[in-house]
C-alpha cells in the first residue's frame, strides 16, 4: 500500500498545508496572546511542528505494520506505546535542547520551556493519536474498496457460470431418442430423415451458440422451440400437438433471455407427452401489458401420472435466472386447472427495466 | 421353430427400427406391438411371447415396473436411450440392453444371444452379480411402486404409503385406504426407500414418518408407534432409538 501522503501532489500539499496551518495557529497564540518576541515565536513554532510533521510521515510505517486483528491486538498496543514514548522523548528532548540553546537568554521563555513539558506530552500524544487514526481510517477505506471490488467481480463470475450451467442442460435422453428416430426415418422416409437432421442441427446450434446472459427476440426463441417440438413430434406422432398465438406487432420483437422458454417446453413434453397415452396439446400465447411481456404456456397432462413428479428443478432454474437478470422473483407463476398445467411468465421490457433502475 | 415376439415402445419410429432389423431373422414372428406399460403388461400376460423388446421410459408404467409385475419371467431385451437403467436391467436378468440408436450388428448380437437362450430352453441368463453390486452402492430411492391386484395394476406414489409390513416372503404396503401385497423383501425396501422419510422400527415394520401420530409406552422397554390412520405398531429397542434420533425427541 502506498504512503497516503505521497500518493500525488495534492496529498503532499494537503499534508504540509495542514502543518503550516498548525504552525500559524501556534505562532499566533505565542505572538498575540503570550506576547513573545517574533523571533522566539517563529523559532518555537517551527522547531516543534516541523519536527512532528516529519515524525508524522514516518508514523505511517508503524501503523502500516501494526494493523490489529483478533490475535495481535496487544502487539499493536505495545508497538504504539513504544513508538509514542520514543517520539515524545526525542521530540521534547531535541526541541528543548535546540530552543534553549538559541533562545535560552530570554528568561521567561527558558522557564516556560521547562514548565510546559507535561503540556507537551499531552499535545504530542494527541497529535500522535490523531495522525494514527487518520492512517488507520485510510487503510480501512482502501481495504473496504478492494473488498467491494473483489466481491462484485465474484458475483459477476458466479452469475456467468450459473447462467452457463443453467443454459447447457440439453437433455441427453432427448438427443439419443431423436437420433434413434432419425435412424428409423432413414429406413422409412430418407427425405424426412435429412430434414430432421437439419432441424436437430439447427436446434443444437442455437442452444450452444448464444452467450450466457444474452438476449434474443421472442420470435427467435419461438422458432427454436418450434424446431424442438417438431423433432419431438416425429417421435410421438399425433400424441403431440402444439400451437402458438403470437401477435406479431406486439410480441415478436421483444427481447428475452436466450433459452429461457426451452425448459418450460421440455417440462411440458416430459410431464405431458412422456407420461400420457392420450393426446397432449401444448399452447402458448402472449400479450404486452404495463411494460411486461406476459407469456402463457399451457399443456395437458395425465393427473394419474402424478407419481412421477419432477423435482421442480427446471422451474427453479428459470426462477433463479429471472431473479439474477431482473432482480425480481415474482416473474414465474404456475397453476393447475383440471388436467391442464399453466405457466405464466412476465418478462419486463427493456424500457421498463431502465425505468425501475432510475427510481 | 418360431420365436413369438412382442415390441413395447411408446415411440413408433423406435418400433420401426426393431421391425426392420428383425426382417433378417426368419425365426422371429412379431405377434404384438404396444405403446405403453399397461397395455404392454397385458399383452405379455395374454400372448405369452418368447421374447420381448422393452423400452424403459414409457407412460403409465416403466419397463422396469412392468417386469416387476410379471408372473412368469419372459426373455427381455431392453431398448432404451438412457443408460442409467442398464444396471437395474441386468439385475432383472435381461438378455441384453440396447442403447438407442444401435447398429444392425449390435442388434444381431443381442438377438443371437436371445435365440441361443430360448433355443436351449434355459430359463434366464445368469445374473450379472458385479453390476448388481454397483447398484446397491448408488441406491436411487423409489418414488413410486407398481402393484397388481387380481385384475388391476396400479402405481402407488411413495408419499401415499403409511407403512410397510412383513408378510412371509412378501411385503404388505398399507396406504390410507388400501393394502397391496408386493413380492419383495423388507430388506429391499429398507435399502430403496428414502431413509429420511421411512424408518424401519421393527423386524416387521417400516413406517412413513409423515404419518406418525404419536409414540406410546407399551410395556417394559417397548414402545408402540400410532399411525394417523389408526394402526398401532410395535417398535423394537433399536427401532425406537432410530425414531427418537430422527424426530429429535
Amino acid at each position: 500500500m502506498q504512503h497516503p501522503v505521497f500518493i500525488n501532489k495534492r496529498s503532499v500539499s494537503v499534508y504540509f498545508g495542514l502543518w503550516a496551518l498548525i504552525m500559524g495557529v501556534h505562532f499566533s497564540v505565542f505572538y498575540f496572546i503570550y506576547l513573545f518576541p517574533i523571533e522566539i515565536t517563529i523559532g518555537d513554532s517551527l522547531v516543534n511542528n516541523l519536527f512532528f510533521c516529519i515524525i508524522g510521515i514516518s508514523m505511517w510505517f508503524v501503523v502500516r505494520y501494526s494493523v490489529p486483528d483478533k490475535k495481535n491486538i496487544w502487539n499493536v498496543v505495545f508497538n504504539h506505546v513504544a513508538f509514542l514514548t520514543l517520539t515524545l522523548v526525542v521530540w521534547i528532548g531535541l526541541s528543548i535542547t535546540i530552543l534553549n540553546a538559541v533562545f535560552g537568554n530570554n528568561k521567561v521563555y527558558g522557564e516556560l520551556l521547562l514548565n510546559t513539558i507535561p503540556n507537551k506530552i499531552f499535545t504530542g500524544s494527541i497529535y500522535y493519536v490523531v495522525i494514527a487514526l487518520i492512517y488507520y481510517l485510510y487503510i480501512y477505506q482502501v481495504n473496504l474498496q478492494e473488498k467491494i471490488k473483489v466481491e462484485s467481480r465474484l458475483r459477476e463470475v458466479l452469475k456467468e457460470t450459473e447462467l452457463t450451467m443453467l443454459k447447457s442442460q440439453i437433455n441427453p435422453h432427448f438427443l439419443f431418442n431423436s437420433l434413434n428416430s432419425i435412424s428409423s426415418l432413414t429406413i422409412t422416409d430418407p427425405a424426412k430423415a435429412r430434414e430432421m437432421v437439419i432441424k436437430l442441427s439447427d436446434f443444437l446450434r442455437y442452444s450452444v451458440s448464444k452467450g450466457a446472459g444474452t438476449f434474443t427476440s421472442l420470435e427467435n426463441e419461438i422458432s427454436n422451440i418450434r424446431r424442438y417440438l417438431e423433432i419431438e413430434k416425429v417421435r410421438f406422432g399425433d400424441k403431440l400437438n402444439f400451437s402458438f398465438q403470437l401477435e406479431k406487432e406486439v410480441c415478436a420483437g421483444h427481447q428475452i433471455p436466450v433459452m429461457l422458454l426451452q425448459p418450460l417446453f421440455e417440462n411440458a413434453i416430459k410431464h405431458g407427452v412422456y407420461e400420457s397415452t392420450e393426446q397432449v396439446n401444448i399452447e402458448m400465447d402472449c400479450e404486452y401489458k404495463d411494460g411486461f411481456l406476459e407469456l402463457k404456456i399451457v399443456n395437458d397432462f395425465d393427473p394419474e401420472a402424478r407419481a412421477r413428479k419432477g423435482t421442480g428443478l427446471g422451474l427453479n432454474n428459470i426462477r433463479e435466472r429471472l431473479r439474477l437478470l431482473y432482480k425480481n422473483d415474482q416473474l414465474l407463476k404456475t397453476s393447475v386447472e383440471g388436467t391442464r398445467f399453466i405457466v405464466l411468465l412476465s418478462i419486463p421490457s427493456a424500457d421498463n427495466i431502465e425505468k425501475n433502475h432510475k427510481t | 421353430m418360431s420365436i413369438r415376439t412382442i415390441l413395447i415402445d411408446d415411440e413408433q419410429p423406435a418400433r420401426e427400427v426393431i421391425k426392420y432389423y428383425l426382417k433378417d431373422f426368419e425365426e422371429i414372428e412379431i405377434i404384438g406391438e404396444f405403446s405403453d406399460g399397461f397395455t404392454g403388461l397385458k399383452g405379455i400376460q395374454e400372448l405369452k411371447p418368447d421374447l420381448v423388446f422393452l423400452d424403459v421410459q414409457m407412460p403409465k408404467l416403466t419397463g422396469l415396473e412392468l417386469l416387476e409385475l410379471l408372473d412368469q419371467p419372459a426373455q427381455i431385451i431392453f431398448s432404451t436411450a438412457y443408460d442409467q437403467y442398464a444396471i437395474k436391467a441386468f439385475e432383472m436378468n435381461a438378455i441384453d440392453y440396447l442403447l438407442k440408436p444401435y447398429s444392425k450388428d449390435r442388434f444381431a448380437q443381442a438377438l443371437l444371444k436371445a435365440i441361443a437362450i430360448i433355443g436351449s430352453g434355459q430359463n434366464s441368463p445368469a445374473p450379472v452379480q458385479k453390476l448388481v453390486k454397483t447398484l446397491d452402492e448408488n441406491p436411487e430411492y423409489l418414488h413410486r411402486i407398481a402393484v397388481k391386484s387380481r385384475h388391476k395394476v396400479s402405481v402407488i406414489p411413495i408419499e401415499d404409503i403409511v407403512y410397510l409390513e412383513a408378510e412371509g416372503d412378501y411385503v404388505m404396503l398399507h396406504t390410507k385406504d388400501s393394502r397391496h401385497l408386493k413380492e419383495k423383501t423388507m430388506k429391499y425396501f429398507e435399502a430403496h426407500l428414502d431413509p429420511s422419510r421411512f424408518i424401519r422400527i421393527h423386524r416387521s415394520y417400516i413406517v412413513n414418518v409423515q404419518f406418525i401420530d404419536r409414540i406410546e409406552y407399551y410395556d417394559k422397554e417397548n414402545y408402540a408407534v400410532l399411525m394417523k390412520q389408526g394402526a398401532k405398531l410395535r417398535a423394537s429397542t433399536t427401532g425406537y432409538k432410530i425414531l427418537k434420533q430422527m424426530l429429535n425427541m
